[in-house]
């Protein structure tokens, strides 16, 4: 991988892209904020005696009322703001950007992309915001990585790129929020799992209906006891109109290549294997090419089968079976089957569901009762959970929430909704489920052991390799 | 009857857009690759009348049917700059030792990326035969080699890695000796995975020095809580 800390100084539209502080993770000089606020984000840890040097030394300036520093009351302290940088924010990572900076507790303070035209747009959103012309532009993620002052990351790449650097991110010492799927290949997944454990980093996956008031709703509902014994959990998975379970592995004519000051395709690409530049990859037709995407089980999947992990609370594990059903280019299913006879349905139910409870929904059903959401927040279920249910808050507030999730965690360090370990085992089910249903067979999988009993060609399929300088 | 608990807003998955991407050309279409056996893309891949998208997609099916027959025609790509990937994509699943000779005989030819490319491999493949060699790698001019090196070490573990990186932690500075500390992290991981907790908890306090960098020291000394804390682990 190139170098993870030495960053390059670059000028764009006549600004100074910052240069990165080379070779220093941890050691350089801060002022008196960063020191403290490291103080309190390793409490316990190695650093205690040189907090405590701190307090004694820098009484005075904590007793000063803010007040008196001019700042309004209820105004979260600039000391106090958890810092944020992003990477590859395009049109559903504006949609995040937005969110967080409507939380007056964080501070959005640089951007990174390969596009100058993103870089431009996403630098003068973050400026009107806060009404100044601060938010750094940089077309190296090291550099913006390197960055002593920035506490966290939202990656919103594309997926080819989402485990690599959230790693990276993970060895800068960065908390991380990323956009899902968050992993190309199960090994994808136990790396990303792996890193944020080993770094001790909070992750939060881009899974923000874990957030969402209908969707905890029903899991509340599974967990009361009225639905009985769960039998069946069912994610609907990308429509085959949209995203067929397995994308092509053509390449598009090539077009003349533009100048590495409006498209950097090299990096771009990434870990991705090299192909010609087309235009279309670049304006979000990247999606449906095998290179660059895990087909429609991951794009859905990604949230539903997260969904039913997380209601059954099975984040832990993986189904053992799994029995793809039907073609590339019509309603299709995968059956999984978990070692306690829990069965994991995932299917083609059209955009919206059959039962209209809108894109992305779920279903969980018992030996006495059911319940079915989706996007439309309705919540659809037998008549004996019908007294139950209770009004929750739209499904298109989930996103506040699970940013709100990532802020909490950010300071309390306990890990959020969507922590790397989760997603990593719910990414797996759908990487486990998009190899069956390219081997057109059932597969028997071994969660402990990381591997299928009974395919050679599956096992093969389980990682994918990166272009080279990359690596997990 | 559903019961509805709210007016329903909007959904909030984004529909992709209408307008279907453009056909690929013919000879960009996979086509019959798909379902060649072993021998059929062999050939492709030896033929020097092959384009550059036959052999890239006939590595990747390669790299799924995993025979070793193929492990010549797809270690003479490794050199190639478009379809360094594409072998490795052949090579790296494979069962059969000769693709890890082969990725060992890259490292003595390749240079720059494709060489990072292909120790970017062994050390997801954790050959140890090739540990002596990504040892002296280490202290590469050039650094991305070096940092690549390091972390290979790492992924192939066990205590002559573990020896190679404490050794590299006094000896190298600035960015690679940030990778050969985050290669240690992973070192000291394997060898708790294979029961050698002495010398994994050694790794981890060779971390403890100032100078390492903040994140992998803090790794180590998390890295050591959670081993002294485990109940799980048998003592």
């Amino acid at each position: 991988m190139p170098d993870p800390r030495i960053g390059t100084g670059r000028f764009f539209s006549g600004r100074l892209l910052l240069s990165a502080d080379p070779g220093d993770r941890g050691s350089g000089a801060r002022t008196l904020g960063q020191r403290l606020k490291i103080g309190y984000r390793i409490l316990g840890e190695t650093e205690m005696t040189t907090r405590r040097q701190i307090l004694k030394n820098a009484v005075a300036p904590m007793i000063v009322p803010s007040l008196v520093l001019g700042q309004r009351a209820g105004a979260v302290p600039p000391n106090d703001k958890i810092v944020f940088g992003g990477i590859g924010i395009g049109s559903r990572g504006t949609h995040d950007l937005r969110t967080l900076l409507s939380f007056d507790q964080a501070k959005f303070v640089a951007v990174c992309d390969v596009r100058n035209e993103r870089r431009e747009e996403v630098k003068s959103m973050v400026d009107q915001k806060y009404g100044n012309r601060d938010c750094q532009m940089y077309d190296d993620q090291y550099a913006l990585l390197a960055r002593q002052d920035i506490d966290a990351v939202l990656i919103a790449t594309g997926d080819r790129w989402h485990t690599p650097l959230a790693i990276i991110a993970a060895q800068h010492g960065k908390d991380v929020y990323c956009e899902k799927p968050c992993s190309m290949s199960m090994e994808e997944s136990w790396a990303l799992a792996g890193a944020f454990r080993r770094y001790n980093r909070i992750y939060q996956a881009g899974c923000q209906r874990r957030n969402g008031g209908n969707f905890e709703l029903c899991k509340d509902l599974l967990k009361s006891g009225v639905l009985g014994k769960l039998e069946t959990l069912y994610a609907n998975v990308g429509p085959s109109v949209n995203w067929p379970p397995i994308p092509s592995r053509d390449w598009l004519a090539a077009e003349e290549l533009p100048p590495r000051q409006v498209l950097d395709w090299d990096r771009w690409l990434g870990p991705a294997p090299w192909r010609p530049y087309h235009s279309t990859y670049v304006s979000g037709g990247w999606r449906n090419f095998y290179d660059f995407h895990g087909g429609g089980i991951l794009e859905w999947g990604s949230h539903t089968v997260d969904l039913c992990q997380w209601a059954a609370e099975l984040d832990d594990t993986q189904p053992v079976e799994y029995e793809p059903v039907g073609t590339n280019v019509g309603p299709y299913k995968v059956l999984c089957k978990y070692a306690t006879g829990v069965n994991l349905v995932m299917r083609d139910d059209g955009w919206d569901g059959s039962l209209k409870t809108g894109s992305c929904s779920f279903r969980i059903e018992g030996d006495q009762g059911w319940v079915e959401t989706g996007d439309a927040t309705r919540i659809e279920c037998s008549d004996n959970v019908k007294p139950l249910l209770r009004p929750t808050k739209p499904a298109n507030l989930a996103l506040a929430s699970h940013m709100e999730d990532l802020l909490r965690s950010i300071k309390t360090r306990q890990q959020p909704r969507a922590s790397a370990a989760a997603a990593a085992n719910s990414h797996i089910v759908c990487h486990a489920a998009f190899i069956a249903y390219q081997r057109g067979k059932k597969l028997t999988w071994d969660p402990a052991q990381r591997e299928f009993t009974n395919d050679d060609i599956a096992n093969r399929m389980r990682s994918r390799a990166l272009r080279e300088p990359w690596r997990v | 009857m559903p019961q509805t608990t709210q007016t329903a807003p909007a959904a909030q998955a984004v529909k992709p857009p209408t307008p279907k991407p453009p056909e690929p050309p013919p000879e960009f279409q996979e086509g019959d690759i798909a379902t060649m056996d072993a021998t059929a893309l062999i050939r492709i891949l030896t033929d020097a009348s092959s384009s550059e998208f036959r052999k890239a997609k006939a590595c990747q099916r390669v790299g799924e049917l995993g025979p070793k027959e193929a492990v010549p025609a797809l270690s003479a790509l490794l050199s190639n700059e478009h379809l360094n990937t594409y072998a490795r994509y052949g090579l790296e699943p494979m069962a059969d030792p000769s693709a890890d000779d082969a990725l060992r005989a890259g490292l003595s030819k390749l240079k720059g990326n494709l060489l990072i490319g292909v120790i970017n491999s062994i050390g997801k493949r954790r050959d140890a035969k090739a540990g002596p060699a990504l040892a002296k790698m280490v202290y590469d001019a050039d650094a991305d080699v070096a940092r690549a090196a390091a972390e290979g070490l790492g992924n192939i573990g066990g205590v002559s890695s573990m020896k190679e990186l404490q050794a590299a932690l006094v000896k190298t500075k600035g960015t690679t000796r940030a990778a050969v500390a985050d290669a240690s992290l992973v070192c000291a991981e394997r060898l708790l995975a294979e029961g050698q907790r002495d010398q994994a908890l050694a790794l981890y306090a060779s971390l403890s020095a100032p100078d390492i960098p903040k994140p992998a020291r803090l790794a180590a000394m998390y890295g050591i809580i959670r081993e002294e804390t485990s109940t799980s682990r048998p003592r």
